[in-house]
């Protein structure tokens, strides 16, 4: 039933806006996986989705699924469903009717489509409220009631537009299960689109980083997280650490000091990113670094969550933020030593 | 202070604003009263004349009730002239709802250029006199040799669109069109978009748009008088031209009375139509609570 998505250098402007809302985009989405688009707002994350969907042309380059290039497809008849912010359940159709509606605008009979849909309302966990209307549903019955109408019609790929987003964190945790018991009953192709990247994390096999129109890179998580290919997907993912200097034979040479990176980092002038999460702060101490460490002096400790986030500042002026693991504690003025795990370290061309 | 005083102090001060709460219904009913006696008063003696064969000065009531009224107006043609006010009233409406729909849509989601200056012109036929208009429109119909049945239809639906269009504009301007967006990736044609999604969710707006737009024929007087030329005579022409003579009181209260009621019929039907919450009327508020009771366990019964 899942199918692969394809885009190739997909453009889209819309009328007289200056900037391009989507520019020059490529993405390849395997059958039956999960691919989370983040971005900040405006970056042209929902237009993705939309021009996948066929709900608005794409000004430049092709859409395929599963191969076949959709242009001349009309979007009713893509097979791509669509899950949107708003649950957007038809107000004059009870909640079983609502998932009942793709197969009878297939022509099915209503006692036909009624059956098909209950299977759909009994996956997301709420068979015995087909007979209710749609106003007597919560925020989070509703948005799983748009997810029971959406993948009722069998689509080839499941697009999700924010789909959490309205909701409170405990409630976004449950549909994350939701969305996982899915994925296991019925392996659809899925694009779900957010700004959240813990979000982002928990549910995707891929994440595709996005910012103005542009697609900076689609990985696996933990790749997105710890090799991102700029300073702008480290931003995005909540980076902190950004230090200038040059890659030579296997090292980042800084004024910090000399820190070992991966097997095979060019050399030439790169910005060593590293997750505050990932360095570890020893207590004060005067001792000298190993050879991964590096020597500062704390400057500020905040609370970050249940943690303590450390800024440590440098000779050169220049600093670095760690989040220090719950309990431990620095204080202002201590010398510390930052040992930066070579398989943490990325260096990012300039 | 011991509870007993709490509660002493709580019921002193809840009595002022119960006095308050009981004036104030006082006030809202006795308004509701004026209201509807606003209303009910010029049909009073409508309704007595209607059944009255003799009505003379100084009597409060008529001195001799009777069906002369009723038999009057049958006989002065108001049953063939009732059937003409309807089939034109539902012509017109069944023409201009559908057209003030599509440019109402049209003007709401920018398909027009121009739209501010479009929107006036819609307008315009409300701000023109229509005996004016009429007349000069009149001369144009016959020199096209338009038919004066088409004729007055046409020029009905001129009049009626700016109300229809109006009537939609503000409906569409509420109206979220990913709701029709949703129903095309369900697998839903343009056709199938059209009558399961779009009309449903605008039926309360076109029901008030096609019973306004019924008022624009159901109560002209001056467009069929003169481009409908006498050959479409309607229930307004029929009680004007009985009531300009004397002694038919009975007669004109009949025609008078049964020129109210289709309306009437028609107010209350459109009222009906789409009755009932929609989802969003919910506040933000409403959604968290409801989340935070039943959302967590998506089979409890609320």
């Amino acid at each position: 039933m899942s199918a692969g998505v394809s885009l190739r250098n997909v453009s889209k402007s819309f009328g007289s806006a200056r900037a391009p809302a989507l520019c020059g985009v490529s993405l390849d989405v395997a059958a039956g996986s999960c691919t989370v688009i983040l971005g900040p707002s405006g970056s042209g994350k929902s237009t993705i989705l939309r021009v996948i969907a066929g709900l608005d042309a794409v000004s430049d380059g092709t859409v395929h699924v599963d191969g076949v290039d959709v242009a001349a497809v009309p979007s009713e008849q893509r097979g791509i469903g669509m899950v949107f912010q708003r649950p957007l359940l038809f107000p004059h159709l009870s909640v079983l009717d609502n998932v009942a509606f793709s197969q009878r605008v297939s022509g099915a009979s209503r006692a036909e489509s009624r059956r098909h849909a209950q299977h759909y309302l009994d996956l997301v966990q709420l068979g015995g409220f087909g007979g209710r209307s749609v106003q007597a549903l919560s925020g989070g019955q509703e948005q799983r009631v748009a997810i029971a109408r959406a993948l009722a019609a069998a689509p080839r790929v499941l697009l999700m537009d924010e789909p959490f987003s309205a909701l409170d964190p405990a409630l976004r945790e449950d549909m994350h299960e939701l969305l996982c018991d899915i994925r296991n009953a019925l392996s659809p192709t899925i694009i779900l689109v957010t700004h959240d990247r813990d979000e982002a994390a928990a549910i995707a096999d891929r994440i595709a980083v996005i910012q103005a129109g542009a697609l900076l890179q689609h990985d696996t998580v933990d790749r997105i997280y710890h090799r991102p290919l700029s300073t702008g997907v480290s931003r995005l993912m909540g980076g902190l650490n950004e230090i200038l200097g040059h890659v030579h034979a296997g090292m980042h040479v800084s004024p910090l000091g000399e820190v070992p990176v991966s097997p095979g980092t060019p050399d030439g002038p790169g910005t060593l990113v590293i997750r505050h999460e990932a360095i570890e702060v020893s207590r004060c101490t005067e001792e000298e670094p190993s050879a991964s460490g590096v020597v500062g002096h704390v400057s500020r400790v905040r609370q970050f969550g249940p943690r303590r986030m450390v800024t440590v500042s440098f000779a050169d002026g220049s600093e670095m933020l760690a989040a220090l693991p719950p309990g431990d504690a620095v204080q202002n003025g201590c010398r510390v030593v930052l040992t930066l795990p070579a398989a943490a370290v990325s260096v990012v061309p300039l | 202070m011991t509870r007993g005083d709490l509660r002493t102090a709580s019921a002193t001060r809840a009595r002022p604003l119960r006095a308050r709460g009981a004036s104030g219904r006082g006030v809202r009913n006795l308004g509701v009263l004026l209201v509807v006696g606003w209303f009910l008063l010029p049909v009073a003696p409508l309704a007595l004349w209607a059944f009255a064969n003799d009505w003379a000065f100084p009597s409060a009531l008529p001195s001799e009730w009777g069906w002369d009224g009723l038999i009057g107006s049958v006989r002065q043609g108001a049953l063939p002239a009732l059937g003409h006010s309807l089939a034109l009233s539902l012509l017109v409406s069944a023409i201009a709802t559908p057209l003030g729909a599509m440019a109402a849509r049209a003007l709401t989601f920018g398909a027009v250029p121009w739209p501010r200056a479009v929107g006036l012109a819609l307008l315009a036929p409300i701000a023109l006199p229509p005996f004016a208009a009429v007349m000069g429109l009149n001369v144009i119909l016959l020199r096209a040799h338009v038919p004066p049945e088409m004729g007055l239809v046409l020029v009905l639906v001129v009049m009626a669109i700016p109300y229809t269009t109006f009537t939609m504009r503000v409906a569409y301007a509420a109206h979220d069109i990913r709701y029709e967006e949703e129903a095309r990736t369900l697998g839903a044609s343009r056709r199938n978009v059209l009558w399961r999604v779009h009309v449903p969710l605008v039926a309360p707006a076109l029901a008030r748009a096609a019973f306004l737009a019924f008022l624009v024929g159901w109560s002209d007087y001056v467009v069929t008088l003169i481009v409908g030329g006498g050959e479409v005579v309607t229930l307004p022409l029929v009680t004007a031209s009985i009531a300009a003579g004397i002694g038919n009181d009975a007669t004109v209260a009949v025609l008078s009375l049964s020129a109210i009621v289709p309306p009437l019929i028609l107010l209350a039907l459109a009222g009906r139509t789409g009755a009932g919450p929609r989802t969003d009327g919910r506040t933000a508020v409403r959604y968290q609570a409801f989340d935070y009771q039943a959302d967590r366990d998506p089979g409890e019964q609320k």
